[in-house]
């Protein structure tokens, strides 16, 4: 136990202590051991819930709330668990000096992993309650029962003891029981039902804080010199005009990191476009237009993600056999807020407020950075203005913090919206091949898929590369590609990638020996829960009828997904009409959390399907801004119809990034059904002819 | 020297060439108009200018001189919300957040020039407003509510 535990469980309440690394059984998707195997092995136990002395709870996660609502759905699961309202449970998030270590929120893992955790130390509070009252009352516990915040005789609610008076001011700690049994989903009172965002209100009235709005007494705004181009260096650098501007406060040179501090953000970037700057820049950048044969020629260290046996002697057992490549573009993930931190030092003591998926790695970078030890950072992480996967990786926190060393007062460094999209990571590009071996009744003998994935973590391109079609010679191989751009976290990685090319290719499939592509795909299902998505999908969207339907499935992070899509094509512009989603990610905690994260995957899909592309060119990306590049809008939105269909005893999964990795696919497919192009390129708007 | 009305209250700018946006949010200390692309694009910025919707990043605080301006902070009266933020809350009409109050100013504006929009008239008000969550199912949905609910005041 830390010894900031230990403090903690000094104070008044009763506090509930529990593991770090939690010992859950990771996901069984052949990329899990990559993507989510190295949780740290921190055996330190830390504080996961406090029930208050005045009988309201607080719960710490190290999760980041980015819009996903973990902090409604957490708030959800503790209040069901201990019986009180859910307007007494607080949820403290993501503040490295409050909560347990976590290793970042990515991975759809909050509710399947911390959610779980949280529900047991709720329980193991609430069995605590029961037996306090079982002293007080002398009644064995058996006969007690916990409602409202109240522990009472199941026979006698009179004689109900609120929780505040059992607790009665004292610090009591208990260790979470790893073996508690939680409630049963035909027992809950909250978790299942509808609710409204716990943090609404903050986010209507402005009163909500992101990095973006804080601003400590004294606080310098930076401007921060970057690099005109990819790996461009430094070769001299003036700074004596900058300095003379209005408002400056101090320039910066240390290094790698030269800044104009000024005393408004207005300021600064006005200085700072007067720095005299001379950079050394390479010429040997490729550009958008090289990716397809550069992730082709680049392709290292196959992987073998999913084999089976023997594909020649599939290839000779079919009666036909297909052959096709897609390929995707980097995406950006754009989100609404550009990143900030801001630092503030305070004697050997930095605090550093900063937007990112990663509180507790940024504090181990920053550690590492800055030579000081960890328990001299705190890193707090307010609202977050989007996120989807980038961000994780957070320079400017360093920055911050080495520029208020240096300045002796608080700095914020702010990405414009250029440099966010610029400075950024970018959902990795993809060339897929395969070859698919099929008879004439539908079935499919033999696939072959070869996945070029740009960027050096080879994990990033084999989520979902494996194909969930019954198929006795299989052999599906992830290549890791050169990436001329940083290439990063993006909603469902690869998945997307993977399953637009498998979708769109059993999408041709079905279309040479015309059959129905949803019957083509139920020919060759045999996961019960595969089947259960597809049937309830097309039958809420009511498949069949009409030119413009699109169809495709998925799986992302143990979650089933699949998407019936209606649109219409005129000239060069796809206009996606209604959308049906069918998604099963078992147990639901917080049924319209779960339809916001399907409606927002389904949007943010269908701009990657559409529109959305990095173009680069001399190690400069050439359209990062919103003027050209293309993100849904208002009046591009479809109606979105999602159709829940898990089951309350299967674990929760993932909800925020399963109903992304089939609907580029079902919308190209719907492309092909009405004007007959088949695109396997995206975004496909470029393609239309 | 440059004076204006933020939600009732006066302010002194000392250029006029001031960034409406950064004055807001770092003189005013309204926090609530966001900065999402500084280039008019986006919405994220969006205030009301004597009732009329208005990109605060691409404007200077000279340009709204004497101006009456009101931000995210101040629609709400004596703690109850404005009809239109209540519509976002019942709706959940929101994930990160971040471009809501730009979406409720906008619509705001939207409803004060016509009492029932049509949905057609609302997803064009919107349309140079960008949510990336992608909520904007609900973003609709909440404006129609709001539209229903105080249309047959008039107001």
């Amino acid at each position: 136990m830390s010894s900031d535990t230990a403090a903690a469980l000094r104070e008044p309440g009763l506090h509930v202590v529990g593991q770090v690394a939690m010992g859950f059984p990771l996901p069984r998707q052949s990329y899990a051991n990559a993507a989510y195997g190295n949780t740290k092995p921190d055996t330190v136990s830390a504080r996961w819930l406090t029930v208050r002395p005045d009988g309201t709870v607080v719960a710490y996660a190290g999760k980041v709330e980015y819009g996903q609502g973990i902090r409604t759905g957490l708030a959800i699961e503790v209040a069901d668990e201990l019986r009180v309202p859910l307007a007494s449970v607080e949820v403290v998030l993501a503040d490295t000096d409050l909560v347990p270590w976590d290793m970042g929120t990515f991975g759809s893992q909050s509710t399947a992993r911390v959610g779980v955790q949280l529900r047991k130390a709720a329980a193991t509070a609430r069995q605590a309650l029961i037996e306090m009252a079982a002293d007080r009352l002398d009644l064995p516990a058996g006969e007690l029962i916990a409602s409202g915040g109240r522990v009472a005789p199941r026979s006698d609610a009179s004689r109900a003891v609120p929780y505040a008076d059992l607790i009665a001011g004292r610090s009591i700690a208990h260790d979470v029981d790893d073996a508690i049994a939680l409630t049963a989903a035909a027992d809950f009172t909250v978790m299942g039902r509808h609710h409204l965002r716990v943090d609404a209100v903050a986010r209507v009235t402005g009163a909500a804080i992101y990095t973006q709005d804080i601003a400590p007494e004294g606080m310098l705004f930076a401007a921060v010199l970057r690099p005109p181009s990819r790996g461009a260096q430094l070769a001299s650098v003036d700074l004596s005009v900058a300095e003379r501007m209005p408002g400056v406060a101090l320039t910066v040179s240390d290094g790698d990191l030269v800044a104009v501090l000024a005393d408004t953000d207005e300021r600064a970037t006005r200085a700072a476009a007067v720095v005299q700057a001379q950079w050394s820049e390479r010429t040997d950048h490729p550009s958008h237009l090289d990716l397809p044969v550069l992730l082709l020629s680049s392709g290292h260290d196959p992987f073998v993600t999913q084999e089976a046996g023997a594909l020649d002697e599939g290839f000779r057992a079919a009666e036909g056999v297909l052959e096709a490549t897609y390929f995707l573009p980097y995406v950006s993930n754009a989100p609404m807020e550009p990143r900030a931190a801001v630092a503030r030092w305070e004697g050997e003591r930095v605090t550093v407020w900063a937007g990112t998926q990663r509180p507790f790695g940024i504090r181990t970078e920053l550690a590492q950075a800055l030579g000081i030890d960890e328990t001299q950072i705190r890193i707090i992480v307010p609202e977050v203005g989007g996120a989807f996967g980038s961000k994780s990786p957070y320079p400017i926190a360093i920055e911050a913090a080495r520029l208020a060393k240096l300045a002796g007062r608080p700095v914020r460094v702010a990405y414009d919206r250029a440099d966010e999209m610029t400075y950024a990571t970018f959902r990795p590009a993809a060339l897929i091949t395969i070859k698919s071996g099929f008879r004439a009744d539908g079935t499919i003998v033999a696939w072959q898929s070869d996945g070029y994935h740009a960027g050096d973590r080879p994990f990033l391109g084999r989520r979902g590369s494996e194909t969930p079609y019954e198929t006795p010679h299989v052999r599906v191989t992830t290549y890791t590609s050169d990436s001329p751009l940083p290439s990063g976290s993006y909603r469902s990685l690869g998945g997307a990638a993977n399953h637009f090319a498998r979708e769109v290719h059993i999408d041709e499939l079905a279309a040479l020996l015309k059959i129905d592509p949803v019957e083509m795909r139920l020919r060759n299902l045999a996961n019960p829960r595969f089947r259960r998505v597809l049937e309830r999908a097309a039958e809420a969207h009511g498949w069949g009828g009409g030119k413009g339907q699109g169809v495709a499935i998925g799986v992302d992070v143990g979650s089933y997904a699949a998407t019936c899509v209606q649109l219409d094509v005129q000239g060069a512009e796809a206009r996606v009409e209604r959308v049906t989603v069918a998604l099963d990610c078992g147990l639901v905690v917080n049924p319209d959390g779960v339809r916001n994260q399907a409606e927002g995957s389904i949007v943010q899909g269908m701009g990657t399907a559409l529109y959305e592309a990095m173009d680069f060119h001399g190690g400069r990306v050439l359209n990062a801004g919103f003027t050209r590049y293309r993100v849904p809008r208002s009046n591009d939105a479809p109606a979105i119809e999602t159709v829940l269909c898990g089951d309350d005893t299967t674990p929760s999964t993932g909800a925020g990034e399963p109903a992304i990795v089939p609907i580029a696919a079902a919308i190209a497919n719907a492309v092909y059904d009405r004007t007959g192009q088949r695109i396997r390129e995206l975004p496909l708007q470029r393609q239309l002819r | 020297m440059v004076t204006l009305r933020i939600n009732g209250q006066p302010h002194e700018a000392a250029e006029p060439g001031r960034n409406l946006l950064s004055f807001i949010r770092y003189e005013a200390g309204l926090t609530g108009t966001k900065y999402g692309c500084g280039e008019g694009l986006c919405g994220a910025c969006t205030v009301l200018v004597d009732g009329q919707a208005l990109r605060s990043c691409t404007t200077t605080v000279g340009a709204v001189a004497g101006g009456d301006i009101t931000t995210i902070e101040g629609l709400a009266t004596d703690g109850a919300l404005h009809p239109v933020q209540q519509a976002f809350v019942d709706e959940s009409a929101m994930q990160c957040g971040y471009c809501i109050p730009g979406f409720i100013m906008t619509s705001v504006a939207l409803l004060a020039r016509d009492a029932h929009p049509g949905s057609a008239q609302i997803r064009e008000a919107l349309a140079l407003n960008m949510c990336r969550c992608g909520t904007y199912q609900r973003i609709l949905r909440a404006v129609e509510q709001a539209a229903q609910r105080t249309g047959g005041e008039g107001s």
